[in-house]
């Protein structure tokens, strides 16, 4: 027994030192054989728990090491143990395994006590430095596990209601019409997928606006088949603007004759030998301005309002504030392409730093804007691009970004789709990159114009018109999936239906609605009850049959993704079921009219026929609507949105860039899926795949288009993989600074599967540095005094620290320097060098890079784990590795192709079984 | 065929007295007593900040309990109320570990990870259990308001869609803008008695032809999905209890409004001081007793011209950020002392100050950054006995569901515990 204990012990201290570099142990029980009988030879009797976490690292359940009780025995249970129970809490009888949610949340209270520094009282001995942080690291490890243990699922697959795009594309499949879903709750951002049945939460609001929305879409449906297809168009033409800049231009030039003669008169006044004691005294104050803004000291000079101006401060605003502008405007007004079309123009200068066109009052539906531009010849590469967007609430949105390659005498025609929907603002602008973002951006590039010249910036962008036309026959479109599927789509107007064709319509619609499932006698009942009510109530027909389909798209078979189940044990999914769970992984959408087809008929459950379903799925443009949200969630994208960037500092960095940027990374992963190409690629790659705006961005010539496509980077380049991607190193900033921690935590958790416990809090900030001029090093080297804070940081700064070569932009450097207000500044030369806890060193980020990008076995397995969460719809659980196992053990001899992840997933059973 | 019927009987006898689960907040079944007949209505509002405050300039000093103790630069505003409000510092939530979410859990005290299921777990906030008894008598239960940001679910609030979550620890949802206040409260419904009854009739039935659907759909699915269902069986129960309480007020006009209808489109500043002005209003014409308001965060930076987005004043650190840190402190502060001040001067029906019944709570479950640990906790009014006037220096790491408890007793509930309460707030009591 003695013995045994000991044992134990030796390994969890074995366990704990481990470190994040060392190799995962060796999977016991699972050989190439029995992952292929997984694949082909069907039914295995559902894994255990035990039998799956024996192949795993750290086993679920099992107890930490007897160290923790004596760590605990020494600091805790005088007060906390037998005898004494301070706060009602005693830790004496805790488990050492972490088996069910109470001793989870017991251990969670120790944790949180120790990690604070709460506990041991500070009138209390403390813990060595050491034996701290080996308590702590067994604890926060042994709590990730439990966590997990807890919310397992058993593999079992939950009922789900659609999330928010899942509805928005679900309505759009069914009705053709896009709906704005704004005003329902977002899905997601709660550290899980926007799949996870656990956190699509339902509730009677949603309910409300679930079924108002269907009515707006039935309307909206009605509307556009109903009335006869109108086209609408508007045109805004660039030298419109001229007539502005001109008035403007006038008005700054009478400002200033007026104001001109005022100070004239005012200097007039000025020499009057009466006045010149007080002249004296104005002048004595050693401001040149000073005599006019005490104008009414001196005798005889004129008011400001005989010359139109309110008083001092408005006439010097206009007559020289004004003024300052005219020689920019007087340029722009000048020029023989302003009287043709609009020169775009940075800054906020009352020349033209946007050309808008408004098209409210028009119907939801799809439209075309166009936008006829070229470039001066010869002008910066970096200013050649247009910003496309929307007005919202006053507010400028970019929404897309164009390279111009156009020219004054030849220029091109950019087309952008635009879909209106519901209540939507509905304005349009174009602006030069990046000058609108905020209130200073466009008058920082103004100013430094006119530092340069004296005038303003240079003329480059040009529009000669603007456009927005609705797309011919898109309503034809409207409407025509229920067409097909024999729903009466005229009766949704005004036509009246014999009550057998009635009920068959609303059957028919309730059943391509509920995507095969069929709704129950009962509710068809009610609903034709509820018809004939609103037809007695005066509705006409097709108003009644609106209101009734709209409650079909408010019910439970439409909003949620389910499946009926045996109590005990598993079925297999029908044909119809495993088309939908198929389409709405890969699209997030219903299936079309042929993997419908092919589940009705079973054919789908076939090998080759469901291989070659995926595949085609995977060809369609519909899979964005998985390579996007996914490729977003699991990355942790959404930190991107976090922070604002320093325009001054990162002047580069505008939000066309920021957009591109995040881009980039959904083209990647896009674009492997399209090539099947290796997951390796994303660690480290020969390509990049970007367009111009990118490639301009980091600085690879010869790439012009809004395309993104691959492109190949020299072998030295920093740029190839996640780790080289402006998006990827700008999440690991604040918008300012970069941030090491953040980097260093992404790499652990995204590239090679060995993520640190989530960051406690109440961490107190580093208050002690502030306000010293320290490196980044310097600061973040205090990390490693606490032990609550080392046995995380340890692991994770020197990462960062390896990244350091890039700024909170992306951009390569190799100095940094830290600014404090009143104190100076410090400048370094960055070195990148470091090592992986209990791991091998890197002298720089190639050597980082190239370290990480061996790990791809680590990075494949955190793949297949985050891509099985999303498509089943549940946490990654423990009962899942033996199918991750599986995947794996297929995907790895091929070189982890992509494709096989996928393939490996659907064709298996887990996926294909309820 | 007859489960709707019997379902809805069985809801419109219980009356608005849900039928409750065991949940965090306990002692429901004597609530019955509560209320009292003959004592003026009480009433409560929750002021949910989202993001923490500047921690050098909120708090007042540990080391000056009590009452002599200096107003921080961030609350100076307040100075003219110092005898009507408390600042209490110590108290947590201690179950909360989100670093981002100032509301989510604020008035639960719940933990995420709570059922062990890996999904978001919550649990009823203190304002709704309020409502379940302040709320029977008046035309709303209770009022959830929201500021106007487009993300404001986001970083800083957190999930959910106000500050309310209901007796299931689903989250219940507000009103966004003064306008739409304005019209529920005040705007007379145009449509004759007749018609408004027919369109509740109508949704009636569509409650039941969807009732009866998910109740044929759960047959043939297992007990977990069963339990996904229930989720929308419950939306639907909802909207029933719901329309009980509007069935009982349909004939009952609604106030004439104290005030004019606002504009649209207003943002920051001037929303927040008409939100304001309208729960005066709502609380003046009894319309509602217990309300709750997430605010606006990053339309309150815009329209002092702040342009510091929200999450980077909240990593504020010496210049810039900072400024617009205490800045927003200032402002808030501001706001809240002219709240406060029509509160003491508008009568309730029996001629008495409103804030003589009336507790408003201001805060969030963030302190500042990332900290979670002494939140900013300020409690104003008189309506349930607090000792007013006080910096209060409790223990630290003191459940924050302590004070709940303690002014959820105060106002009148007969309630044993809340969220992860330990019990009463004996110094916060007068």
């Amino acid at each position: 027994m003695e013995k045994q204990d000991s044992k134990l012990k030796h390994q969890a201290v074995f366990r704990c030192r481990e470190g994040v570099f060392a190799a995962r142990r060796p999977r016991a029980f699972v050989s190439f054989g029995s992952g292929l009988a997984l694949l082909l030879c069907g039914w295995l009797s559902e894994p255990t728990l035990a039998e799956s976490v024996a192949k795993n690292g750290r086993q679920p359940g099992a107890p930490m090491a007897e160290t923790q009780r004596g760590f605990l025995g020494e600091h805790c249970e005088r007060c906390h143990g037998r005898e004494k129970q301070k706060g009602s809490f005693r830790v004496d009888d805790l488990n050492l395994a972490i088996g069910d949610a109470q001793t989870a949340e017991r251990w969670q209270k120790v944790l949180n006590a120790v990690n604070s520094g709460e506990m041991p009282p500070e009138d209390e001995k403390q813990p060595g430095r050491d034996a701290k942080l080996e308590f702590l690291e067994e604890l926060q490890e042994s709590m990730v596990v439990a966590r997990r243990m807890l919310a397992d699922q058993g593999g079992a697959s939950i009922a789900r209601r659609l999330n928010r795009r899942e509805y928005r594309n679900t309505v759009q499949a069914l009705l053709g019409v896009s709906l704005d879903v704004n005003e329902l709750p977002a899905d997601g951002g709660l550290g899980s997928f926007d799949t996870n049945a656990l956190s699509l939460l339902m509730s009677g609001d949603q309910f409300e606006q679930y079924h108002a929305l269907a009515l707006d879409a039935l309307n909206e449906v009605h509307a556009r088949r109903s009335a006869p297809e109108k086209r609408y168009y508007s045109r805004v033409e660039g030298e419109s603007r001229l007539e502005v800049v001109r008035k403007s231009l006038q008005e700054r030039l009478d400002q200033r004759r007026r104001y001109m003669r005022w100070v004239h008169a005012v200097d007039e006044a000025g020499r009057r030998p009466e006045n010149q004691p007080i002249l004296q005294e104005l002048r004595a104050k050693k401001h040149p301005e000073e005599p006019y803004r005490s104008w009414e000291k001196i005798q005889g000079a004129p008011p400001p309002s005989e010359y139109g101006f309110v008083d001092f401060t408005r006439a010097r605003h206009e007559g020289e504030g004004h003024w300052a502008l005219v020689p920019f405007l007087s340029y722009y007004v000048s020029q023989p392409d302003s009287q043709r079309g609009a020169f775009l123009t940075p800054g906020d200068n009352a020349a033209c730093n946007s050309v808008d066109l408004g098209v409210g009052g028009w119907p939801a539906g799809q439209y075309i804007v166009r936008v006829r531009v070229g470039a001066v010849e010869g002008s910066p590469a970096r200013r050649r691009f247009l910003e496309f967007g929307r007005r919202i609430l006053g507010r400028y949105t970019v929404t897309s970004s164009h390279e111009v390659t156009g020219t004054l005498k030849e220029p091109q025609v950019l087309e952008i789709p635009v879909d209106l929907r519901g209540n939507e603002e509905r304005h349009f602008y174009v602006a030069e990159r990046g000058c609108l973002d905020d209130d200073t951006q466009g008058n920082r590039k103004y100013f430094a114009g006119v530092r340069d010249n004296g005038v303003g910036p240079d003329l480059v962008l040009w529009v000669d018109w603007l456009e927005m036309e609705s797309v011919p026959a898109a309503g034809a479109l409207v409407g025509s999936e229920l067409e097909r599927a024999g729903i009466p789509i005229a009766a949704l107007g005004n036509q009246e239906l014999p009550a057998a064709e009635l009920r068959a319509g609303l059957e028919r619609f309730s059943e391509l609605a509920f995507r095969g499932s069929k709704p129950s006698t009962a509710f068809v009942e009610r609903l034709l009850k509820m018809y004939e009510g609103h037809r007695a109530g005066g509705k006409k027909p097709g108003e009644a049959l609106r209101q009734i389909f709209a409650v079909v798209l408010a019910s439970p078979r439409f909003l949620y993704l389910s499946e009926p189940a045996p109590e005990k044990g598993r079925r297999k999914l029908s044909g119809t079921e495993l088309a939908s769970r198929l389409s709405y992984f890969l699209w997030g959408a219903p299936p079309d009219e042929e993997l419908r087809g092919l589940g009705a008929s079973e054919e789908l459950a076939k090998p080759e026929v469901l291989g070659a379903q995926v595949r085609r799925l995977l060809d369609d443009r519909r899979s964005r609507d998985f390579v996007v949200p996914f490729t977003h969630q699991w990355l942790g994208m959404d930190r991107l949105n976090f922070f604002q960037f320093n325009g001054d500092k990162y002047p580069d960095f505008d939000l066309c860039v920021k957009n591109a940027a995040r881009q980039e990374v959904y083209e990647t992963v896009g674009q492997l899926l399209e090539e099947n190409g290796s997951l390796q690629e994303l660690l480290k790659s020969s390509h990049v795949t970007v367009n111009a705006l990118m490639a301009d961005y980091y600085g690879l010539p010869g790439v012009t288009g809004d395309n993104f496509r691959k492109v190949p980077v020299p072998p030295d380049s920093a740029r190839g993989g996640l780790l080289g991607m402006a998006a990827v190193l700008a999440m690991g900033s604040n918008g300012e600074h970069t941030s090491p921690v953040d980097r260093g935590a992404w790499v652990l958790r995204k590239l090679v599967h060995a993520p640190t416990p989530p960051a406690p809090p109440n961490v107190p900030q580093l208050a002690r540095l502030e306000g010293k001029l320290l490196t980044t090093r310097e600061r973040l080297v205090s990390h490693q005094e606490e032990p609550q804070c080392a046995n995380c940081h340890r692991k994770i700064d020197p990462i960062g620290f390896g990244l350091e070569n890039f700024d909170a932009a992306g951009r390569w450097r190799t100095e940094d320097r830290y600014e404090y207000p009143g104190k100076g500044e410090k400048k370094w030369v960055i070195d990148p060098a470091g090592a992986f806890h209990n791991g091998p060193a890197f002298k720089d980020y190639h050597e980082l890079r190239d370290l990480i990008a061996a790990r791809q076995d680590d990075f494949a397995r955190g793949f297949a784990e985050a891509f099985c969460e999303y498509a089943l719809g549940r946490p990654y659980g423990f009962s899942d590795e033996p199918l991750v196992d599986a995947i794996l053990e297929r995907a790895r001899p091929a070189g982890y192709p992509v494709r096989e992840f996928v393939l490996g997933l659907v064709q298996s059973e887990t996926f294909r079984t309820k | 065929m007859n489960a709707p019927q019997n379902r809805r009987k069985f809801l419109r006898t219980a009356g608005t007295l849900l039928a409750l689960p065991a949940l965090e907040s306990a002692g429901f079944r004597r609530f019955v007593r509560a209320a009292e007949p003959g004592l003026p209505p009480k009433r409560v509002v929750f002021l949910g900040i989202g993001y923490g405050v500047t921690q050098e300039t909120w708090f007042a000093s540990l080391q000056e309990p009590g009452v002599s103790y200096t107003l921080p630069d961030g609350l100076r505003p307040l100075e003219r109320h110092r005898h009507s409000f408390s600042i209490v510092q110590g108290v947590c939530n201690k179950l909360s570990a989100e670093a981002h979410w100032g509301s989510t859990y604020w008035l639960t005290g719940a933990n995420r990870y709570g059922d062990g299921s890996g999904g978001m777990h919550n649990s009823i906030s203190a304002d709704q259990v309020a409502a379940s008894v302040l709320g029977r008598d008046t035309r709303f239960a209770s009022l959830q308001l929201n500021g106007s940001d487009p993300d404001l679910s986001g970083p800083g609030h957190g999930t959910g869609l106000s500050l309310a979550w209901d007796v299931r620890g689903k989250p219940m949802a507000g009103v966004n803008s003064p306008v739409a206040l304005f019209h529920k409260l005040f705007s007379a419904d145009s449509l004759p008695l007749e018609q408004r009854q027919a369109a509740l009739r109508e949704k009636r039935s569509i409650l039941d032809a969807v009732g009866e659907e998910v109740s044929d759909l759960k047959r043939g699915l297992n007990r977990r999905d069963h339990e996904k269902l229930d989720e929308y069986f419950q939306g639907i129960r909802e909207i029933e209890l719901r329309m009980g309480r509007e069935e009982k007020w349909l004939d009952v006009p609604k106030p004439a409004a104290p005030l004019r209808e606002p504009g649209a489109g207003l943002m920051g500043v001037e929303e927040v001081k008409l939100m304001y002005d309208l729960l005066v209003a709502a609380f003046q014409t009894d319309s509602t007793r217990v309300a709750t308001y997430r605010q606006p965060i990053s339309n309150l930076l815009k329209s002092l011209s702040i342009k510091v987005a929200p999450h980077d004043m909240s990593h504020y650190s010496i210049g810039e950020r900072m400024d617009a840190s205490q800045k927003r402190d200032r402002v808030q502060s501001e706001l809240l002392v002219g709240f406060l001040d029509r509160l003491e001067a508008e009568k309730d029906a029996a001629g008495r100050s409103l804030l003589d019944n009336t507790v408003v709570v201001f805060g969030s479950n963030l302190r500042t950054v990332h900290t979670l640990e002494n939140c900013p906790t300020l409690v104003a009014g008189r309506g349930a006995g607090l000792k007013l006037g006080h910096n209060l220096v409790v223990s630290r790491n003191t459940p924050l569901c302590n004070v709940w408890l303690t002014l959820l007793r105060g106002l009148g509930l007969d309630l044993e515990r809340h969220g992860d309460s330990s019990g009463v707030l004996k110094e916060l009591i007068a």
